[in-house]
């Protein structure tokens, strides 16, 4: 009996993982061929008051192709219209025609919509600008794709936008695996500066939490093994000097102060070349330089007093490493004799009553 | 009328006496502004740094703090080496063959294989092994102190890795020094049988004759002979004591 049920379950559910891409897929639903019939046509535009064209054409193989080809129907976005005619709509320029569609995503990408809204581009967005994106500026309106296939993608989307950025990042030691060979390990924009709650990068906060963004993959095992760079890179900065002083302004109020040097002004941020790389920023011969951006009265030996991320051992920094292992047993040594003096004394104390 | 009397000798002199107090209030600030950034990691470094002001503000008041220290440190050599050039300062805190010997008769006694106390003169082994304590421990923090303060200039003579060095030494030495503190002197200022809860000579500057004589025997013998205080511990302060600063009624 049991089993005979469960043969009719697993039917069931084959039969409905068939039925629904079935659903899906196959012609255009008629509601889009009758939109098309119209909007097929290449010269169909609107004249915009701003002298622009807000061309209305929308090709039917772009959107058949893109992600939405085979789920949504063009009123699922377009929801003010129902119909022919369409309703009277005065947009003055294309700018402001985009901005009219900016909701309709957030029917189904509530997430990401709310997200946005505590990005960067939203800020400026909701201040009028209207240099800031938009849902479509980013993903494409008629032609959504999934936005890292491939991978590069993303930084090609983000560069329409900050060509001089992706320039930097394109010669980085990230950007040119990834552009390169299609990395999948390196980070593109969004893995540092996220996709839709994008934060203002030119903050003190940013600055001050930057770390744990790099740190992401810098302290990940398995990544690092692959590329033969230390896991220890966060451990050791933060046990410093620098993230020391980090870690504690990290928790003031307003997260102010003086600054300190987090891993980009080391590294670079978007320029970050491989530190053995004769340009980099943090190799033996740039160091001093590198330093002087924060410490001008630096001197030849200065940089080595940071020890670069090695643990002090007695090979890469004896006396460092004897300092250590001489009060390692120092403070055990003179802690315990004088507890054991005074236990004695106390004993006699008690004895001699 | 059986009031018992007290006789009293003064054994710190006032400037020592405030000595001890700026140390003592140092010693606190330090630890307080220190050992916070040497246990960044701990929710309690936190709350104590952000409670301060921040960690701007904490830097510069244990710099502040340090830098007195450091004067206070060189006053005290400056007095000592002065007082020896002229004649004034005695050796009195200087570690004798004598200490040695009081130390193992002290260690018998206190396991109690022997019944005899070592005789103590004006500062006992452990009072010295504290006075030099902080004499090289002082030493080590002014100095790694300032290797840290401005390690720009240090690195102008200096290889780089100093810097770290002296940042392990600062740290570790400053840890020492507060359990040494809070382990050995508390216990010996407060907590001993002799003394619980407080001696506070080193504040008023006056200890009891009576005290004087069973801890530091000989020195009173040689105030006794200098006139200095009375032959009988338990003298009314009406009988014309022979001491000049000596026993006052409390």
């Amino acid at each position: 009996m049991n089993q005979k049920h469960a043969r009719v379950g697993w039917l069931f559910a084959l039969l409905l993982v068939l039925a629904v891409p079935c659903a899906r897929a196959g012609p255009l639903a008629p509601e889009v061929e009758a939109c098309l019939e119209c909007h097929g046509n290449e010269t169909l535009e609107l004249p915009l008051p701003s002298g622009e064209s807000q061309s209305l054409y929308v090709d039917e193989a772009t959107f058949t192709k893109s992600i939405h080809g085979e789920t949504l129907r063009c009123t699922d976005c377009h929801t003010d219209i129902e119909g022919y005619p369409h309703p009277e709509r005065t947009f003055q320029n294309k700018r402001e025609f985009s901005l009219a569609y900016y909701e309709s995503c957030k029917t189904c990408h509530f997430d990401q919509y709310t997200k946005s809204l505590d990005g960067v581009h939203y800020e400026y967005v909701s201040k009028g600008d209207s240099r800031a994106p938009l849902c479509v500026d980013c993903h494409g309106a008629h032609n959504v794709a999934k936005p890292n296939v491939p991978k590069s993608r993303i930084s090609h989307t983000c560069a329409r936008c900050h060509p001089q950025v992706y320039e930097r990042y394109s010669h980085s030691v990230h950007g040119k695996a990834l552009l390169e060979g299609e990395n999948g390990d390196v980070p593109v924009c969004t893995d540092c500066h996220r996709s839709h709650d994008i934060e203002d990068p030119r903050t003190t906060a940013f600055r001050l939490h930057s770390p744990e963004i790099c740190a992401g993959c810098h302290t990940n095992k398995k990544i690092m093994a692959k590329y033969d760079l230390s896991t220890n890179v966060l451990q050791s900065y933060l046990e410093d000097f620098h993230g020391v002083t980090a870690a504690f302004l990290k928790e003031q109020r307003g997260g102010g102060g003086r600054l300190t040097a987090v891993c980009t002004d080391c590294h670079g941020v978007h320029d970050i070349l491989p530190v053995n790389d004769p340009r980099s920023s943090v190799i033996k011969a740039n160091l001093v330089t590198t330093c002087r951006k924060c410490h001008p009265e630096a001197n030849a030996n200065f940089p080595a007093a940071w020890l670069s991320h090695y643990e002090p051992s007695f090979k890469k920094a004896p006396l460092v490493y004897l300092v250590e292992l001489f009060y390692r047993f120092f403070i055990p040594f003179v802690v315990l004799g004088l507890v054991l003096q005074i236990l004695l004394h106390v004993w006699r104390a008690v004895v001699s009553r | 009328m059986t009031r018992k009397t007290v006789a009293y000798v003064t054994r710190f002199s006032p400037r020592q006496r405030v000595e001890h107090l700026l140390i003592m209030l140092l010693f606190l600030l330090l630890a307080l502004t220190g050992l916070p950034q040497k246990f960044f990691a701990a929710p309690w470094a936190q709350w104590l740094i952000l409670h301060m002001g921040g960690i701007d503000r904490v830097h510069w008041l244990h710099r502040v703090c340090g830098i007195i220290f450091t004067l206070g440190a060189v006053e005290h050599l400056a007095v000592l080496v002065g007082g020896v050039l002229v004649g004034r300062s005695g050796f009195s805190m200087v570690p004798t063959k004598k200490d040695f010997r009081d130390a193992i008769v002290m260690l018998r006694y206190y396991l109690g294989t022997s019944d005899e106390r070592a005789r103590f003169d004006r500062y006992d082994y452990r009072q010295k092994f504290e006075y030099w304590g902080l004499v090289f421990g002082g030493t080590i923090m002014i100095v790694t102190g300032f290797i840290l303060y401005f390690p720009a200039l240090v690195t102008s003579v200096l290889p780089g890795e100093f810097i770290p060095a002296a940042k392990v030494a600062h740290s570790s030495e400053g840890l020492l020094a507060f359990l040494i503190v809070i382990i050995w002197h508390i216990y010996n200022a407060h907590m001993s049988p002799e003394v619980f809860p407080f001696d506070p000579s080193i504040f008023t500057g006056k200890v009891r004759v009576e005290r004087l004589q069973h801890e530091h025997p000989l020195e009173y013998a040689r105030l006794v002979s200098e006139g200095k205080a009375p032959a009988d511990p338990h003298a009314s302060p009406e009988t014309p004591a022979p001491a000049k600063p000596g026993s006052e009624p409390p």
